[in-house]
């Protein structure tokens, strides 16, 4: 075995004493500027529809590139798409959503994916049908089911391949 | 609890996705952050840092070209970099132990798992002011400390070096040497 040095150092607490404040011990949030924060982002709700359409149109339009040309490249495109749909979708309202995003990037984290391009568009169909037909109740009894079947499909193949 | 006095920190937000940067910037602006900085990508994201030196960065995982570790590692690493300390939050959808592992491996000093909320980002805000970890300077390794918390009452082998880990304190340049791996 061979010694390697290591070092450890504390760095100065510029941020701290740039910010000042703060509890002196334990943290604990101030309320005051979460809830500025909360009634910023309850302003934003308003665009929220606009951005999952653009979000739901990068997805469309990633598929439309990764089944003319599935590269791996493209692949990644598509995963990113679909990325951020499952990190956002919930803030936007759409929890079937996020549910269906979620299990096409499991598809799409497979290396084989190139070999379940159906399936690869019928999740990217479901989202665009969910968020067309405005459905934002994750309890919604044919969205639900529809992402149940796609994730029992997904699991199907990726046990297959 | 005296507040926090935010409008004297520089914060630089990197994500390809417009509207996690627009939300991220309306959050932390309503805490009061007035220098708010933002890039799509990762080469951008340098030329910010470089200009603008910012204090806190949120930092996406998934990014075209350069991706969110990858840019960590560089801040890390680089002797261009203005400030190899500065608080990286990586902001993604992995919520898996390994990304989070991952994360911690390049360098990232805190990880915030979307959705976001104005709750959780003033979280992690807090959490890097007031809890700022240390730094390990290895050859395989630069960053924050890896182990998260330090445990006064661990009695056991000291994995890192041949010190007691009891009682010890601030580790300022401090220089160990690897024990058992």
């Amino acid at each position: 075995m061979t010694d390697k040095p290591i070092e450890i150092f504390t760095p100065p607490n510029t941020l701290k004493a740039k910010v000042g404040g703060g509890s002196g011990g334990k943290p604990t949030l101030d309320m005051s500027a979460i809830k500025r924060a909360e009634q910023a982002l309850e302003t934003l709700k308003s665009e929220f529809g606009d951005w999952i359409a653009a979000d739901v149109q990068m997805l469309l339009s990633s598929r439309d590139a990764f089944i003319a040309e599935p590269t791996a490249e493209r692949q990644g495109d598509l995963y990113r798409a679909s990325h951020d749909l499952r990190g956002q979708a919930r803030t936007f309202e759409f929890p079937l959503v996020e549910r269906v995003a979620a299990s096409l990037c499991r598809l799409l984290d497979a290396p084989t994916a190139v070999k379940a391009l159906p399936l690869v568009d019928a999740h990217v169909g479901a989202i665009r049908v969910i968020v067309r037909d405005n459905i934002k109740d994750r309890m919604n009894a044919t969205a639900s089911t529809l992402a149940k079947e796609l994730e029992t499909r997904v699991t199907e193949f990726l046990t297959q391949t | 609890m005296s507040a926090y006095k935010f409008d004297r920190i520089k914060v630089l937000i990197v994500d390809d996705n417009l509207h996690m940067r627009k939300m991220l910037a309306t959050i932390v602006q309503a805490f009061g952050v007035t220098s708010i900085y933002e890039a799509p990508n990762g080469v951008q994201a340098w030329d910010q840092l470089r200009k603008n030196n910012p204090d806190i960065i949120f930092l996406d995982w998934m990014m075209p070209g350069m991706t969110g570790l990858e840019f960590t590692r560089m801040v890390r690493t680089s002797p261009d970099c203005p400030n190899p300390y500065v608080s990286i939050i990586m902001v993604t959808g992995y919520t898996q132990l390994e990304h989070v592992h991952l994360a911690r491996d390049a360098g990232v000093t805190e990880f915030l798992a979307k959705p976001i909320s104005a709750n959780t980002v003033l979280a992690r805000v807090t959490a890097v002011i007031e809890n700022p970890r240390a730094f390990v300077r290895t050859p395989d390794y630069f960053g924050p400390c890896r182990r998260r918390r330090h445990d006064e009452n661990y009695e056991g082998p000291e994995r890192r070096g041949t010190g007691t880990p009891k009682g010890r304190k601030d580790q300022s340049a401090q220089t160990e040497n690897r024990g058992a791996p």
